[in-house]
């Protein structure tokens, strides 16, 4: 049993190379570990306390979100929020105030749970994954990172440092929705996140969207059409159902979840169509709009 | 009538007294809020061991082998119990079923097998996994419904050999079967313009206080001490002297702060098996549950009822008769169920004029985890299935809801369905305030509405005692045997004390939670504390001021009954500077006859009953001091997710005065907020083999802060008959019985059909949106107006 507290990344690689797993803010790994999920790991190194990786930069190059950051600081960041707003729109869904002060973005992605609330933005915001080691560091676009419910493609000795996401094109705009029977301290029964570029005319040029809790990772809806925004969302809608492989659990039966997400992605599609459009809707913009538990 | 002050506060009534009752904060408040407060789970006694249960984890077996030797021998446990170390006795409510620990047979996943005391709560638990229990397993009687017919297997197959109260009608699986008759129901049906059948099922659901529970036994000789987080310590001391065969005076139930009971901690639980660990292990034991446990093994969660209606009406909309049938889950074994069939048939008749009705209910034995006391046992699941019923018997002739209950809900005067007539009550008023407070009629937009549902409940009379002194310094003590459970009950008796005496609230302290300190009193249970153990204070605080009259009496020449107590002053009535103060009076008292009183009063009598006939009767068809209330919610659904959200609860009740606003205030808010999660979010899941599938915080989906509406509360104080202290009723029960109702009509009226489970989950609400492909086990028929 060991447990490192480190101050540096280097010092985090070294723990990781000598076999420790991280803990961020512990709001899955222990909390899983309580409910008799996994063991806690014997080694356990923990980068709360790295400052690097608490870090949120804005440059030319786009959005650089350190592992470590909060999905308090994520909501709160007025950057974030007007240019890859569905991130702010997942991270302020998460739990309850107190699980978005100790929840990180990096324990949210390694987690890799199918329902988490920032993997269907971050798909959609084509966000990469930065990955370190004593080796060496590796980009890994998001899409590539999960391989299965709480697998990830990041190995035993590896940080993610980082999440990096470009800014998005003139003329864009993004949502993340999630369908949830009470407002706080909630998980997604099914959830979207949509990235739309309008072009002049107000037809969308490109569109992008994701869903979260209907397969064993999150997944990007594929063939969506451009043009016309009401077609392009009930295209969402459409193709949403029938791509998404979704459970039956208490939360909700397989039937359920794949309407539902239809209604979700085409709902993220005309949200983030609206941003787009120029609209200020405030994060999270399920309250904003009363979605899923209707303001 | 009134006037809307803002959407938290009570509303000035008509009738509210001519100066405002005063809003005083509770005594144990600041303590709960900051933290200081200390709870069972905080006690920490020298040498005190840890206790683990084992529990059967299979519904339904026969124990073919049970060895605890491994887990003795493991270094650090000091004491693994099983039946055969304790008394071999039944215990039970009204039914003797049970035994402390699992006998020869497990009957729900949560029975207590075996129990450990271990040096921590580590070494108990693997102890507890070293026990070796192999199971026979016995067929899973998993749906009350079924379990009525004659080829279902039995729960209890010895039942006819078990003690049981002998008002109680059993029959195999059928614990309990009550029915109320009035009139002729046939008839009446046949007189009818038009008759509407429904089903509904209402999922059973849990008490989920935010305190798991926790039990601590010390003996010292041949007497034991036990602080637990029981709703009712003398019924906890009651169980234990039963199962451990010993005096009541050689058991001392002590609760220090309680963290929320809502029946869920009525009753007796694992005081005993703490108490018999202890005594084996020779030293102070804790128990302390997990919040897995607090699902799963207590004997009282919301029992889960299947419903089915039958209303003939006229066009003009006068009820002619109804008939309900209720099966209704006890569990495994009968807690304190018994009574719940004859509640419930109750329940299903509702507060209506109706000249012919039959009501007939099944309390039925399956294997899941037992039934008990809940807010308002039966009540909130009844209230919903007969409220839905009733919106579809108003829209078969045409009459709006609101329009339809004024009409034939009951009044002053008025005989009820079980052939009571009632005194002031004030129905028709709840009606009228709900209704204004909500807008009524108001134009929505097209995914919102209003729904309307009436509710009552009754106040239970029962023999309860206090104690109350003035010492030398003129400070008061009560000693009360009543248990705070958090509604704010006790703390209330304060303000008794002090205004029989002429003295402030803050002038007493008090003592409760100790059965060796003070007399009887049922506890936090049937919302009684103020009602009956109200009415002892007020006797013993009488006692006192007799005796404050007669020193003062002697000291300004005047006659005792001239006295007049007030202010921290005794004086002569009229000649106000004729005065002594109280605290001087206590001090010639302290050096002389000490100023004691005691008190209980006599509890009123049952009403009588006309015309009607009870099978099963365990009096609860007949009220006393019935209370009343109409809840109004404004909901919105998301027709294309079926998601509904409450926007706003208009609550309106007949609870007889109110005493300190801000306390009955808290009671209806945190009721209305508890009936929004039984409405839209909680319920219990089983699986085929009677395993609960979402028995935690995470899958069980209570309600939020976050999710909580504006409330708007309105107390109709009217003056009632065999009402408690100063015309008050009881509160803690009575505003979590139509707010899921009330919900249910909203939510009806927007998506045009009723939702006939409950929860009314999102799916469910879907579902019923698309024309009701419910896909759920208990799947009722789809049920309609014939005319
Ligand atoms: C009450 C409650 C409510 C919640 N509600 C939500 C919700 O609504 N939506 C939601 O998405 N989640 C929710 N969660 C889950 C959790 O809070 C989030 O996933 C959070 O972002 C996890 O971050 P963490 O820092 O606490 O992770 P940790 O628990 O510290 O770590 C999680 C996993 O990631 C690994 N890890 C952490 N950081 C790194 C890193 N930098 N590099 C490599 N591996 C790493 C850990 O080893 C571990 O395997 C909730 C949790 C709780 C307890």
């Amino acid at each position: 049993m060991s447990f490192t507290i480190a101050l540096t990344v280097e010092e985090a690689l070294t723990a990781l190379a000598r076999g420790a797993r991280p803990i961020a803010g512990g709001s899955d790994l222990v909390v899983g570990a309580r409910h008799g999920k996994a063991p806690l790991p014997d080694h356990l190194v923990a980068i709360d306390r790295i400052d690097s990786l608490r870090t949120v930069t804005v440059d030319d190059g786009g959005l650089a979100i350190g592992a470590g950051v909060s999905h308090d600081t994520i909501e709160r960041h007025p950057q974030i929020a007007a240019n890859w707003s569905a991130l702010a729109d997942g991270s302020a869904l998460v739990g309850s105030p107190a699980t978005r002060h100790v929840g990180t973005i990096g324990g949210n992605i390694c987690n890799a749970s199918p329902a988490m609330d920032t993997g269907a933005a971050l798909v959609v915001l084509a966000a990469t994954v930065e990955l370190a080691s004593v080796g060496g560091t590796r980009l890994v676009p998001i899409g590539e990172l999960w391989t299965g419910p709480g697998r990830t493609a990041v190995r035993a000795d590896e940080l993610c440092t980082a999440v990096h996401l470009p800014s998005p094109p003139a003329a864009s705009g993004s949502a993340y929705l999630r369908l949830e029977y009470r407002r706080a301290m909630e998980i997604a029964v099914v959830g979207a996140g949509a990235a739309v570029t309008l072009a002049p005319g107000g037809t969308v040029a490109a569109v992008r969207v994701a869903l979260s809790a209907v397969a064993p990772t999150i997944v990007e809806v594929d063939g969506l059409p451009t043009g016309d925004l009401a077609a392009v969302g009930e295209a969402a809608a459409a193709l949403a159902s029938e791509q998404a492989r979704p459970i039956s659990d208490v939360r909700a039966s397989d039937r359920y979840r794949r309407h539902a997400v239809g209604v979700i992605a085409r709902r993220a599609v005309l949200a983030a169509a609206r941003r787009a459009g120029g609209e200020s809707i405030a994060v999270p913009v399920n309250r904003a709009l009363g979605i899923g538990a209707a303001s | 009538m009134f006037a809307m002050r803002d959407s938290w506060r009570t509303m000035s009534t008509a009738t509210a007294p001519d100066s405002a009752p005063p809003r005083f904060v509770r005594a144990d408040g600041p303590d709960k809020v900051t933290g200081t407060g200390r709870y069972t789970a905080d006690l920490t006694l020298t040498g005190m061991l840890a206790a683990k249960f084992r529990y059967a984890g299979i519904a339904h077996a026969r124990i073919a082998r049970l060895d605890t030797t491994a887990a003795r021998a493991i270094p650090g446990v000091f004491a693994v119990l099983t039946q055969a170390d304790v008394p071999d006795v039944r215990y039970g409510g009204m039914v003797f079923d049970r035994t402390l620990f699992a006998n020869e047979v497990v009957r729900f996943e949560g029975e207590v097998v075996a129990a450990v005391a271990a040096i921590d709560a580590a070494t108990a638990q693997r102890a507890v996994d070293a026990i070796v229990v192999e199971y026979e397993p016995l067929p899973v009687v998993n749906d009350p419904e079924a379990a009525l017919a004659p080829d279902t297997p039995l729960v209890h197959p010895q039942w006819q050999s078990y003690g049981a109260s002998r008002q109680l009608v059993r029959d195999g699986n059928d614990a309990s079967y009550a029915s109320i008759a009035k009139g002729d129901v046939d008839a009446g049906l046949a007189a009818a313009d038009v008759v509407v059948t429904s089903r509904y099922h209402a999922d059973g659901s849990h008490a989920a206080p935010i305190e798991p529970r926790s039990v601590v036994a010390q003996w010292e000789g041949d007497k034991v001490t036990i602080w637990s987080s029981t709703q009712v310590p003398y019924d906890a001391r009651a169980g234990v002297c039963d199962t451990l065969e010993l005096p009541s005076n050689r058991v001392r139930i002590i609760v220090p702060h309680l963290g929320g009971g809502f029946g869920g901690k009525c009753g007796f639980h694992f005081e005993a098996h703490v108490a018999a660990l202890a005594r084996a292990a020779r030293r102070p034991v804790r128990l302390q549950f997990t919040r897995r446990e607090e699902f799963l093994a207590p004997d009282r969660r919301r029992e889960s009822i299947a419903f089915e209606f039958e209303t003939g009406v006229q066009r003009d909309g006068t009820i002619t008769a109804r008939r309900a049938r209720l099966v209704i889950d006890n569990g495994a074994y009968t807690a304190d169920a018994g009574f719940f069939s004859q509640l419930a048939a109750m329940h299903a008749l509702g507060p209506y004029r109706i000249p012919n009705a039959l009501a007939e209910a099944h309390l039925v034995y399956t294997n899941h985890q037992p039934s008990g006391s809940v807010r308002a046992p039966t009540a909130p699941q009844c209230c919903w299935a007969l409220e839905s019923h009733t919106d579809e018997v108003a829209r078969a002739v045409g009459i709006d809801p609101l329009e339809f209950r004024r009409r034939n809900a009951v009044d002053s005067g008025v005989e009820g369905p079980s052939g009571q007539t009632y005194g002031e009550i004030g129905l028709q008023q709840c009606l009228d305030a709900a209704a204004e407070l909500a807008g009524y009629g108001q134009p929505l937009p097209d995914d919102e509405a209003i729904g309307v549902a009436i509710g009552w409940w009754p106040s239970f009379a029962s023999p309860s005692g206090a104690y109350v002194r003035l010492d030398a310094d003129g400070s008061g003590q009560i000693v009360t045997g009543a248990q705070e459970c958090g509604t704010g009950a006790v703390m209330t008796l304060r303000q008794l004390a002090a205004d029989e005496l002429g003295m402030q609230a803050d002038d007493f302290q008090l003592v409760y939670q100790d059965t060796a300190a003070a007399p009887y009193d049922m506890g936090a249970t049937g919302s009684q504390t103020l009602f009956n153990n109200g009415r002892a204070v007020v006797a013993a605080a009488g006692q006192v001021a007799e005796q404050l009259k007669r020193l003062a009496a002697e000291r300004l020449e005047a006659d005792p009954a001239d006295i007049v107590l007030a202010g921290g002053v005794a004086h002569v009535a009229g000649t106000p500077d004729k005065r002594v103060d109280i605290a001087k009076l206590a001090a010639i008292a302290g050096g002389g006859e000490l100023l004691i009183g005691h008190g209980s009063g006599a509890p009123p009598d049952a009403p009588e009953l006309h015309g009607s006939t009870c099978v099963g009767d365990v009096s609860m068809a007949a009220w006393v001091a019935p209370q009343f209330s109409c809840h109004a919610a404004r909901v919105k659904v998301d027709r294309d997710t079926g998601v509904a959200r409450v926007l706003h609860v208009s609550a309106a009740h007949d609870s007889g005065t109110i005493i300190n606003p801000i306390a009955a205030e808290g009671q209806v808010q945190g009721a209305v907020v508890m009936g929004i999660g039984q409405a839209l979010s909680e319920g219990t899941r089983y699986d085929e083999q009677a395993h609960q599938l979402n028995p935690g915080l995470l899958e069980y989906k209570l309600q939020t802060a976050a999710d909580a509406p504006p409330i708007a509360i309105h107390f109709v104080q009217i003056a009632t008959p065999d009402a408690g202290p100063r015309g008050a009723k009881g509160l803690a029960e009575a505003p979590n019985v139509a707010t899921a109702a009330a919900i249910a009509n909203a939510i009806a009226n927007v998506i045009g059909t009723p939702v006939r489970q409950l929860p009314m989950t999102a799916e469910r609400v879907w579902e019923a949106s698309l024309g009701g492909a419910a896909a759920a086990p208990t799947a009722p028929r789809t049920a309609g107006a014939s005319a």
